[in-house]
């Protein structure tokens, strides 16, 4: 069952490279960008997890040794990354905006005043 | 003052760049009180790195904090810790030092621009940021500052409206950093999976014995991903686009700050996570991005137009020298890298001021339209001359004695192994250093020198403010320079000794005999902190020769007849010579400069002038591949 | 004993080999090599005192800052190539001589020998006349162009073998005690090749024809210098005549050193000699032999032939 989810995260992050190399289109780019963020939660998520634990909800009276949950470290992580991921996504359409106002244009090739 | 007081120093130092952050804003339209907070917020951590010296430099305490006291239970780093051994407040200085020369520099610069406020939010994040990575003990804490770091840079990348090719450079920054980005959080997240912990100290007793697949899986990934930070070489040039659009004072963070936590990151990783230094095939694989991106940078800078992004091309050169020194595991050449890494920031930050300074006094920073600054500008050129002679490594300057120790480094590492390829990596180094001067001897001549540009006769010095932030840097450059062996002594040595003694750092984190009960006999020697060097210099002893020789031939030189210098007069007799014909303006811009050079390599410039398209799907795809190129060499060699 | 330590340095700074001798001998040098230039094309030449003539008749001129330059760069630059090249002789053993050479480092050499002609090329750039800029730009091509095999002629001379083994060094100090032992580096057949690049360095470095691309004066009207009068330009003219003495003592240190006759004096004598014969070999007879060469011929040719004989010399040393 992890392997599925290892497979889906690769997966995800490939398609995410492969939009952002072969994609010309800014958006389909700030598109690739955040599949690769969703194939990297999925991999860091799947990492914590342990077959047929429980969620890692206890209070101190309650947690004896020998109890099983997952990796509460992890899911930490992938919440954090969300968040940066959203924040990476909603920079980076707010920077297509601004080039689409100024060169008219959401094409990569011609948004290439920097160069040489 | 105890132990315990120093305890609270990084993290404060921490805290009150994110808290001046907030307060800056709170401040609003009134200018007075947003520069005396962000002031204060920069100067603070400074007195309080600075008063780390004593304990931390000299006295060799580790400094180890646990945020909210959560302390490690039987063996295991539960709590988020903030660890300040000798490198990493070698690093930290380094970084209150350029954001506060920074900062005072940019109370006038931004006057031009619009959004101030917002100015010093973005500023004081990212030097809290930069600041959170090179004190933090916590690998997923490395990553939320590189994230936050990152974010404030593109922010202050896109930051000037009326540049019209900064929203192109943010983006490109934004798309190509967010690859090293994944990279680096995959790492971190495989670090996890095998270590169960995110503490860089226990890591860096687990993890060097157990070195598998994923493990070599998750040190390509996370070398990968402090590569990119640090700019080297497939990810270059996003670095150039983003300096360029920049506001001045940025690129001084941007090249002297956020490229040294990338180095910082690498030194971490391969000298302490891993401990994979020893390896050949890393140190091959360092010394090789080392010297590629000490070469490509240095021959695209000679082909720039642009002052800024010109800079910005030598910046990436630099960090190959400090990536090349770091690669050869020698205490020597770590000594040179970290040299270089000091010596780096404040050259290249004196230089980017300057060039903000002419920016500011002529509304231009493109070569072609510049010329005969220096009579219009004084003060700026003398300081932009001891930035270049710094940067060339013209003795006296910082920048000679770093790259003599990084000759000598490399040459003894050829002495030691026997392998000629060393050899060369010291001849690849002397030619850098001296397309590097080739390079400022063009930005001099075509902005300062030669005859005044139209459009540049109303230029003049910059404000005070601005000029008070280019001396600080000026100063320090000198003195690196001219007192190399205190530098070694107080700063240098702790910093390689430390590197040199992961075990140090292991055990005033997790308790005495930690690192001794998991890494055994991989445990490195205590070094003596003597460097063994094959040559000698010494500067004082150099200008104290100079100085008496200079005064010799001045006094002779006043004597005898003929010491009339006819004062400057526009007439005839006082203009430059054309031949016989009518002086017109005639100025040898930059593009002009090394014909022969240019003529010779004209194939090798045109095309990589050819490849830095400037599309970002290229730049994407140069780094993917360079990510995909370092996965399989570590697969390789590493197993 | 303080006082008398003192009294010693300042005659080696400003006496010998400081400052007047140095002065002294690279006029004489200069003279000679016009000399003997003149007797291979068949003229009879100046008097070997021409160049000290012509300096101090250059002293007593007029100076013209031009009304376009940069003044104080303008003005400094000449007097600090002096006196960084003064110094530069300092760390040179001469024969056994040590004045400072606990200090001399190739290497660091290599760096402040960049120095003079950058002062040239500031000073140049700071005139503000076009034809400067030109030479300047060619200078710094030429640098570019022999700092390549100079560094690997270091190299190659950096790593020596004695019977106890092998040292790598950049101590000119060292390698002059080597040669002592071990008899001159020149007598090395490895390194024949890398004396071979050195020499043809040394004219390159110090601007003398076929390598004068900088300076051409039939072309740029002597590039740098070209706004420069009276004592600015007396001071370049010098620097120009030391810089002959420094490259060719920096020659007779890497390869011709360590030849002793038990008396200090002779010694020095005698690495004067050679510093002389070297100038001859390597300057007079190439000016009098060859054409300037044009800019990108001198860098193809440094960047591929010299340094391919500095390159065989540091494989040669390194295999064999």
């Amino acid at each position: 069952m992890m392997l599925a989810n290892y497979i889906g995260a690769v997966a995800l992050v490939v398609i995410g490279f492969y939009a952002m190399i072969a994609k010309h289109d800014i958006i389909k780019i700030v598109i690739g960008m955040g599949l690769t963020d969703y194939g990297l939660n999925l991999m860091i998520v799947s990492i914590g997890f342990n077959e047929g634990g429980t969620a890692p909800i206890y209070t101190f009276g309650e947690l004896v040794s020998g109890m099983y949950f997952v990796d509460p470290v992890p899911q930490a992580l992938t919440l954090t990354s969300i968040v940066i991921g959203a924040c990476v996504t909603a920079m980076a359409l707010a920077l297509c905006v601004r080039i689409y106002k100024e060169y008219g244009t959401l094409d990569a090739r011609e948004i290439r005043r920097l160069h040489g | 003052m105890t132990y315990d007081v120093y305890m609270h120093f990084p993290v404060i130092a921490i805290m009150t760049l994110f808290v001046g952050a907030f307060c800056v804003t709170l401040a609003g339209k009134r200018e007075k009180l947003r520069n005396v907070i962000a002031c204060i917020s920069v100067l603070v951590p400074l007195t309080l790195l600075s008063l780390l010296i004593k304990p931390v430099m000299m006295d060799g305490q580790i400094i180890v904090y646990w945020m909210g006291n959560w302390e490690p239970v039987e063996g295991y780093a539960i709590g988020i810790a903030i660890e300040v051994d000798p490198l990493s407040l070698f690093f930290g200085l380094l970084v209150a030092i350029a954001v506060t020369a920074s900062c005072i520099y940019s109370f006038q610069y931004i006057k031009q621009d619009d959004a101030r406020g917002s100015y010093f939010t973005l500023y004081l994040m990212l030097s809290g940021g930069v600041m959170g990575i090179v004190l933090s003990g916590d690998l997923f804490n490395i990553y939320v500052m590189l994230e936050v770091m990152t974010f404030a840079a593109v922010g202050l990348t896109a930051f000037r409206t009326w540049n019209p090719n900064a929203r192109e450079a943010a983006f490109k920054y934004l798309v190509v950093g967010s690859v090293g980005s994944t990279c680096s959080l995959l790492g971190t997240a495989l670090v996890y999976a095998q270590c169960h912990t995110l503490n860089l100290a226990q890591i860096s007793a687990i993890l060097p014995g157990n070195l598998n697949p994923t493990m070599v899986l998750a040190f390509a990934l996370l070398f990968t991903g402090f590569g990119c930070k640090s700019f080297m070489f497939p990810f270059h040039p996003i670095a150039a686009d983003a300096h360029g659009a920049a506001p001045s004072s940025v690129s001084v963070l941007i090249s002297g700050v956020f490229t040294k936590t990338g180095v910082y990151g690498i030194i971490r990783v391969c000298y302490f996570l891993f401990r994979s230094m020893g390896m050949t095939s890393v140190q091959t694989m360092l010394v090789f991005i080392g010297c590629i991106s000490m070469f490509v940078c240095v021959t695209m800078a000679l082909n720039q137009h642009d002052f800024k992004r010109l800079l910005a091309f030598h910046s990436i050169s630099q960090i190959g020298y400090i990536l090349t020194s770091l690669g050869l595991c020698t205490a020597l050449g770590v000594a040179g890298g970290l040299y270089h890494a000091i010596n780096h920031t404040l050259f290249k930050g004196l230089l980017f001021l300057t060039a903000g300074s002419v920016l500011y006094a002529t509304g231009t920073t493109y070569l072609e339209n510049l010329g005969g600054l220096a009579r219009k500008m004084p003060k700026t050129t003398i300081l932009f001359l001891i930035g270049a002679f710094s940067i060339s490594g013209i003795p006296p300057f910082n920048g000679f004695y770093s790259k003599w120790l990084i000759y000598q480094a490399t040459y003894e590492k050829a002495a030691e192994t026997g392998n000629i390829a060393f050899a060369l990596v010291t001849v690849i180094c002397v030619v850098t250093s001296v397309l590097t001067l080739a390079s400022f001897i063009k930005v001099g001549h075509s902005v300062f020198f030669g005859q005044l540009a139209p459009g540049c006769e109303k230029a003049k010095d910059p404000p005070a403010g601005m000029q008070l932030g280019m001396g600080i840097l000026a100063a320090l450059c000198v003195f690196t320079g001219l007192f190399p062996n205190v530098m070694m002594k107080y700063i240098i040595t702790p910093a390689v000794n430390v590197v040199y003694n992961t075990s140090l750092y292991i055990d005033s984190a997790m308790g005495q005999g930690y690192a001794a009960e998991h890494l055994g006999d991989a445990v490195m020697p205590l070094m003596n902190g003597q460097l063994p060097l094959i040559g000698s210099w010494s500067p004082i002893s150099w200008l104290v020769l100079f100085v008496v020789v200079l005064a010799a031939v001045f006094l002779v030189s006043l004597t005898g007849r003929g010491n009339r210098v006819t004062t400057c007069e526009p007439d005839s007799k006082h203009a430059v010579f054309f031949g016989g014909e009518a002086a017109e303006y005639s100025h040898i811009s930059g593009g002009d400069l090394f014909w022969g050079f240019k003529h010779t390599m004209r194939r090798y410039l045109g095309f990589m002038s050819r490849v830095h398209t400037g599309v970002t799907n290229d730049y994407v795809l140069w780094a993917v591949t360079a990510t995909a190129v370092i996965l399989t060499y570590c697969f390789v060699f590493m197993l | 004993m303080e006082i008398m330590d003192i009294v010693m340095y300042a005659v080696y700074i400003l006496i010998f080999p400081g400052a007047l001798f140095t002065c002294l001998f690279g006029l004489w040098l200069a003279g000679v090599d016009r000399k003997v230039v003149a007797r291979m094309q068949h003229r009879k030449g100046p008097p070997v005192t021409q160049p000290a003539w012509d300096f101090l008749k250059l002293c007593g001129k007029e100076c013209i800052v031009p009304a376009n330059a940069a003044r104080g760069v303008f003005m400094a630059a000449p007097y600090i190539g002096l006196a960084s090249l003064i110094v530069t002789v300092l760390f040179i053993p001469l024969g056994g001589f040590h004045a400072f050479t606990t200090n001399g480092d190739t290497v660091v050499i290599l760096y402040l020998l960049a120095i003079p002609t950058l002062a040239m090329i500031l000073g140049g750039s700071a005139s503000g006349s076009p034809y400067a800029g030109v030479g300047a730009s060619r200078t710094m091509v030429s640098v570019m162009a022999y700092e390549l095999p100079l560094i690997l002629v270091i190299l190659a001379v950096g790593k020596g073998a004695t019977p106890d083994g092998y040292y790598f060094t950049f101590s000119l100090e060292q390698i002059t005690s080597v040669q002592e032992l071990f008899g001159p580096n020149l007598f090395d057949w490895r390194l024949i090749p890398a004396a071979v690049a050195m020499l043809l360095v040394i004219p390159c470095e110090v601007g003398q024809h076929p390598f004068d691309v900088g300076e051409a004066e039939t072309e740029i009207c002597e590039g740098p210098l070209v706004e420069y009068s009276g004592k600015p330009l007396a001071v370049f003219k010098l620097s120009h005549c030391i810089k002959m003495f420094v490259m060719t003592a920096f020659f007779c240190a890497m390869f011709l050193g360590g030849i002793t006759t038990g008396m200090l004096w002779l010694d020095v004598v005698l690495t004067l000699v050679f510093c002389t014969v070297v100038t001859l070999v390597c300057m007079s007879l190439l000016h009098a032999i060859s054409a300037r060469f044009r800019v990108e011929q001198l860098f193809k040719f440094f960047w591929t032939v010299v340094s391919g004989f500095a390159l065989v010399s540091l494989l040669l040393v390194w295999f064999c």
